[in-house]
């Protein structure tokens, strides 16, 4: 396992919190880092000279080449320990691979996600909505409900972490968020990148060596409800790697998407009334009303992409496409970063890129729809699941009455970096 | 940047203690399990004080004292230890916050982490020694260091003579061995100890601050003119807009360069009188080291009262004066924009027109007159013999030497003696506390700031094998705790503040009494006799110089702890030595590198 010794800050004071204060801020007005990325295309030269890439193809084309541009350069940000989004493939990466596919394969979604979204609008409904928090009191759980199988029967026994008979089936719901808010740290520290102040990092690394510790002490729980019999170091290592990777991800998309739609009033109005036509239970149960949700799920996250950004490590000298009349060298033992907010908005492989339109025809460049789940063999193994169950919560949010931020007691969303704590609503 | 060394260090100060004077075994090693599986508490320990006079629960206030790695802020360091599944924090607070809970609920956890937000506090000041270093690396590098020596001693006699081929069979092990593989990165290093360590880097900021200044002033010039030619001429509003923008801005330009010119001039002075002018006369040289020692002389003499009395008669009065005239001078252009008549015609003629020669010549006559009447003094002193004596007589009796030390503390020494030493120590603020309690931060704010930025390489001043040494105003201001953890002994401890860090000391401490109080518990030191903080001259003088009076104001303030932490049980040295070692194993081969080894597998 490893073990976090911290390293203090090397950048003179000030300067990491300038920078990565732009960098949430950016993350946080995409129309910027859009914009930015239009300049990128328009000259992929220039963006070759910074290691950018910024055109479809030439995110495509880095993303695939996973030999010459490593996935090693999420490691650094990797608090508690190695897992497979930061592995070069090998043995180990296959096998962990097989794991999460299996794993996956457990999880009844939509089912899950339906009946978890059901229970928790009911209960909201019941107290008379008014305001609650659309992470706190929603995703969160409709998340966390949906991604049970991934643990099975040793989900008690991971959110308690203590493998005594107590923990067993339902644990405290207290201990449930607790967790829930440790597992967010760390994977926020993937999300904040190695530009994330020493605070935060140094959260981040306590939240990991607490997961670690936590998982060490059900490992066994979690062998026999996988029913493997591999050694407990890869079993801890997929258990902490599962459980960081699959929760705080997608609730954040969720509550990015949700942000993304209510900025956008009559997409929001001409969903709810539909939603309102068909009223309950078909809204559930309706193939075609789920399957238009589904769309707007996949456009809204196009527009707010959780990885704006993503690195690649250039383990050798290299050179990529950048689009641009000649390659741009990539040295060795350097770094690459894609901006594939830029290439889902390349107009040149996106039709009607700057509009909003969630039945668009892809044509031939349908994978490129998934961008914001990566792409190629290192693409997100949870993508499909991952929309079903944003969908399900969408279509859960459409029966309510209809929602704003609830702006007026202070600032309705609550950042920290670039996670969301707390996101308001409020119906009216 | 003073937060994150502030934060390094913290105490929960918690009321209502309601167990004895000692904390039982089993918490004692749940504790000790819970640091030390949590890694990142350098150290910790438990002390009790007295409540509070006045205070409505009359139990003894437990302490939490918690040396932490940097960057941790105090809630996710609490939140990691309320919520760590052992549950020894509920052990030892959970009395105070619901009593007659033993299975905490994760809503009493909650309570309980809200309750120890409410009544931690971090450091007003402190210094860390062995700084940059997590407990993980330490233990990791301990482990580099133990074991080479021992392939040392296996290799010794194969390369006795040859340092060189010696150092470099060490590295070749050191590399080949997969334990260390993570010793071949360099250890880390903060902004101030790495890139920033030059003096030139620490001066960036200010002239970079200053720079920016005068582009702001520029720019906010320049705007106006430039929308002029942009726009064409403007109108009346645009002209009113331009001038006001105009004048203000070629005020505080002139007033800005004024400042920086008298700053410069007034460091100048101060860098001619105290570096080159005592390097080259003797005279100055001994007259600058006597009038230090006789603000610094722990016992009053007649010469002591004559340099205090000399320096409220001259020096503060020409210091005064200085900053006056700086002052004056940097605020002149203000004036001369808002009464130009007056200046002009009131002010300037009672101004003495002198030639840039006069002054030089009068700055030079007055260098000498001070040589002379120290050389004279010097003169006077060597032939009257008998009366220098008097002169130079202690006026006063200092305190007793013998000291009795509460048994409790004595104990507590003789626990750590193998190991890092640390100190309590309780003392009550003096005059109004809002006025000391503002100094003492003032205070420790610039002691911390010198700590972060200048003595980066384990010695606070002169002092040396401080680990952790912290300083909180607690009880709304009314009591000031001193936590330290130490290498060596408590006399040396002192006497290495009192020789090398006595200004840093005096400053933090000064504001400072001892008044009566009973013991926390009966077994427990009280305060039998109020006292204060040996008098201060000059605010910065003399202070922890009256070494006995500091020694025994130190020893009375003190509390035993009734738990203490120590993650990694090294001296500062000794953890310096272990991350020199490091690099120089892991870095290029040289001299330098080759000595540095040598000198480790030999100490
Ligand atoms: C909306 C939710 C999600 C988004 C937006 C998302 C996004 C991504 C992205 C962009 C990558 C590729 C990173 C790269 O190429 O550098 C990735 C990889 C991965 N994701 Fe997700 N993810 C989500 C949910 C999940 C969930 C629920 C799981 C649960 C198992 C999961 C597991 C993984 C794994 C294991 C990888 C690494 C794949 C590999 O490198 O082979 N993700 N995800």
């Amino acid at each position: 396992m490893k073990l976090s010794t911290y390293e203090p800050d090397a950048l003179p004071p000030g300067v990491r919190r300038l920078s990565y204060g732009l960098f949430c801020w950016l993350n946080r007005h995409t129309t910027v880092l859009r914009a930015f990325g239009a300049l990128l295309r328009h000259w992929p030269s220039v963006g070759g000279r910074l290691g950018l890439a910024a055109r479809a193809s030439a995110v495509r084309d880095v993303l695939t080449r996973t030999r010459s541009f490593s996935n090693t350069a999420h490691a650094a940000n990797m608090v508690s320990g190695d897992y497979l989004i930061g592995m070069d493939p090998g043995p180990t990466y296959s096998a962990d691979r097989d794991l999460v596919h299996a794993r996956l394969a457990a999880l009844d979604v939509p089912a899950d996600s339906d009946a978890e979204a059901q229970q928790r609008i009911k209960a909201l409904s019941g107290r008379g909505v008014g305001a609650f928090d659309l992470i706190d009191d929603y995703l969160m759980w409709v998340v966390f409900h949906a991604m049970r199988p991934l643990f099975g029967a040793a989900t008690g026994a991971v959110v308690a972490g203590s493998a005594t008979a107590s923990a067993q089936g339902d644990v405290d719901e207290g201990l449930q968020r607790q967790y829930m808010l440790e597992i967010r740290y760390v994977a926020g520290q993937l999300l904040a990148g190695s530009l994330a102040t020493l605070d935060l990092r140094r959260r981040a690394e306590a939240c990991g060596d607490a997961l670690q510790a936590r998982i060490d002490r059900v490992s066994g729980p979690i062998g026999a409800a996988w029913g493997v019999k591999s050694a407990s170091e890869d079993i801890e290592r997929n258990a902490v790697g599962l459980a960081w990777i699959s929760h705080p991800v997608t609730v954040q998309s969720g509550a990015l998407i949700v942000q993304e739609l209510l900025g956008r009033a009559k997409v929001y109005e001409e969903l709810r009334s539909k939603a309102g036509r068909l009223g309950e239970p078909g809204v559930w149960t309706d193939p075609e009303f789920r399957k238009i949700v589904r769309n707007h799920v996949l456009e809204l996250m196009r527009f707010r992409p959780i990885f704006p950004l993503l690195a690649r490590d250039v383990p050798r000298d290299t050179e990529m496409k950048t689009g641009a009349r000649y390659n741009a060298g990539c040295p060795g033992g350097g770094k690459v970063s894609l901006l594939s907010i830029a290439a889902l908005f390349d107009p040149s492989a996106v039709p009607q890129s700057g509009r909003f339109c969630p039945d668009r025809d892809w044509g031939k460049n349908d994978a490129l729809r998934y961008l914001m789940f990566g792409y190629g063999t290192r693409q997100c193994p949870a993508r499909d699941h991952a929309v079903e169950i944003l969908t399900s919560a969408l279509i859960g949010l459409l029966t309510l009455p209809r929602l704003q931020l609830a702006r007026g007691e202070g600032k309705a969303i609550a950042y920290d970096g670039p996670l969301m704590l707390r996101m308001r609503m409020r119906t009216t | 940047m003073l937060e994150i060394v502030r934060q390094q260090m913290i105490c929960i100060v918690a009321p209502g203690w309601g167990g004895g004077a000692e904390i039982p075994k089993q918490l004692h090693d749940a504790l000790d399990a819970l640091l030390e599986d949590v890694a990142v508490v350098h150290f910790a320990s438990i002390g009790l004080l007295p409540a509070l006079a006045g205070a409505p629960n009359q139990q003894p206030v437990l302490v939490l004292e918690l040396a932490v790695e940097e960057g941790l802020r105090p809630y996710d360091l609490l939140y990691r230890l309320v919520y760590h599944p052992d549950g020894a924090m509920w052990t030892l607070f959970g009395a105070m916050v619901a009593p007659h809970v033993a299975v905490p609920t994760a809503k009493d956890k909650e309570q309980l982490l809200n309750q120890l937000m409410s009544w931690h506090s971090i450091a007003a000041g402190g210094f860390v020694g062995a700084r940059d270093r997590s407990v993980r690396q330490i233990k990791m590098e301990s482990d580099l260091l133990d074991q080479t020596r021992i392939e040392a001693r296996k290799l010794k006699p194969k390369y006795s003579n040859d340092r060189t081929a010696f150092a470099l069979a060490l590295a070749r092990w050191a590399y080949a061995n997969p334990r260390f593989e993570w010793a071949v990165k360099p250890a880390p290093r903060s902004y101030w100890r790495g890139k920033g360590a030059s003096i030139g880097a620490k001066l960036a900021y200010p002239v970079a601050a200053i720079v920016l200044w005068f582009v702001v002033l520029g720019i906010v010039w320049a705007l106006p003119r430039a929308y002029n030619w942009f726009f064409g001429e403007p109108g009346h509003v645009g002209r009113a807009i331009e001038d006001a923008v105009t004048k203000t801005s070629e005020c505080l330009l002139t007033m800005s360069w004024h400042g920086l010119l008298a700053f410069a001039l007034i460091a100048f002075l101060v860098w001619l009188f105290l570096v080159p002018l005592p390097a080259q006369f003797v005279s100055w040289r001994r007259w600058l080291n006597s009038v230090q020692q006789e603000l610094d002389r722990p016992t009053q003499t007649l010469s002591s009262l004559a340099t205090y009395a000399g320096g409220w008669l001259i020096g503060v009065p020409l210091l005064l004066a200085v900053a006056a005239c700086a002052l004056a001078y940097t605020v002149a252009p203000l004036a001369y924009a808002v009464a130009p008549d007056y200046m002009i015609n009131v002010v300037e003629p009672k101004l003495p027109k002198l030639t840039g020669l006069q002054i030089v010549g009068i700055a030079v006559v007055a260098i000498a007159a001070v040589l002379c009447i120290g050389a004279l003094f010097y003169r006077l002193n060597r032939r009257f013999k008998k009366l220098s004596e008097q002169f130079f007589h202690p006026l006063e009796d200092d305190v007793p030497r013998a000291q009795q030390i509460h048994p409790s503390i004595e104990r507590c020494e003789a626990d750590l003696v193998d190991g890092t030493q640390h100190m309590f120590s309780l003392t009550e603020l003096r005059g109004p506390p809002w006025w000391s309690a503002w100094c003492i931060r003032a205070a420790l704010r610039i002691v911390t700031f010198a700590g972060r930025v200048f003595f980066t390489q384990g010695w606070l001043g002169n002092a040396p094998g401080i680990h952790f040494g912290h300083w909180h105003i607690i009880d709304n201001g009314r009591r000031f705790l001193f936590c330290s953890n130490y290498d060596g002994n408590f006399g040396g401890y002192l006497d290495d503040f009192i020789n090398g860090a006595a200004v840093g000391t005096t400053l933090a401490w000064r504001w400072t009494e001892l008044r009566p109080r009973a013991p926390a518990l009966p077994e427990q030191p009280g305060i039998a006799k109020p006292r204060s903080f040996p008098p201060t001259r000059f605010v910065v003088f003399r202070g922890v110089k009256c070494e006995l009076r500091f020694k025994s104001y130190a020893r009375d303030s003190m509390l035993p702890h009734l738990y203490h932490f120590d993650a990694c049980n090294r001296t500062v040295d000794q953890i310096n030595l272990a991350t020199g070692l490091r690099d120089a194993l892991f870095g290029e081969r040289n001299e330098k590198n080759d000595d540095l080894i040598m000198r480790v597998i030999e100490t």
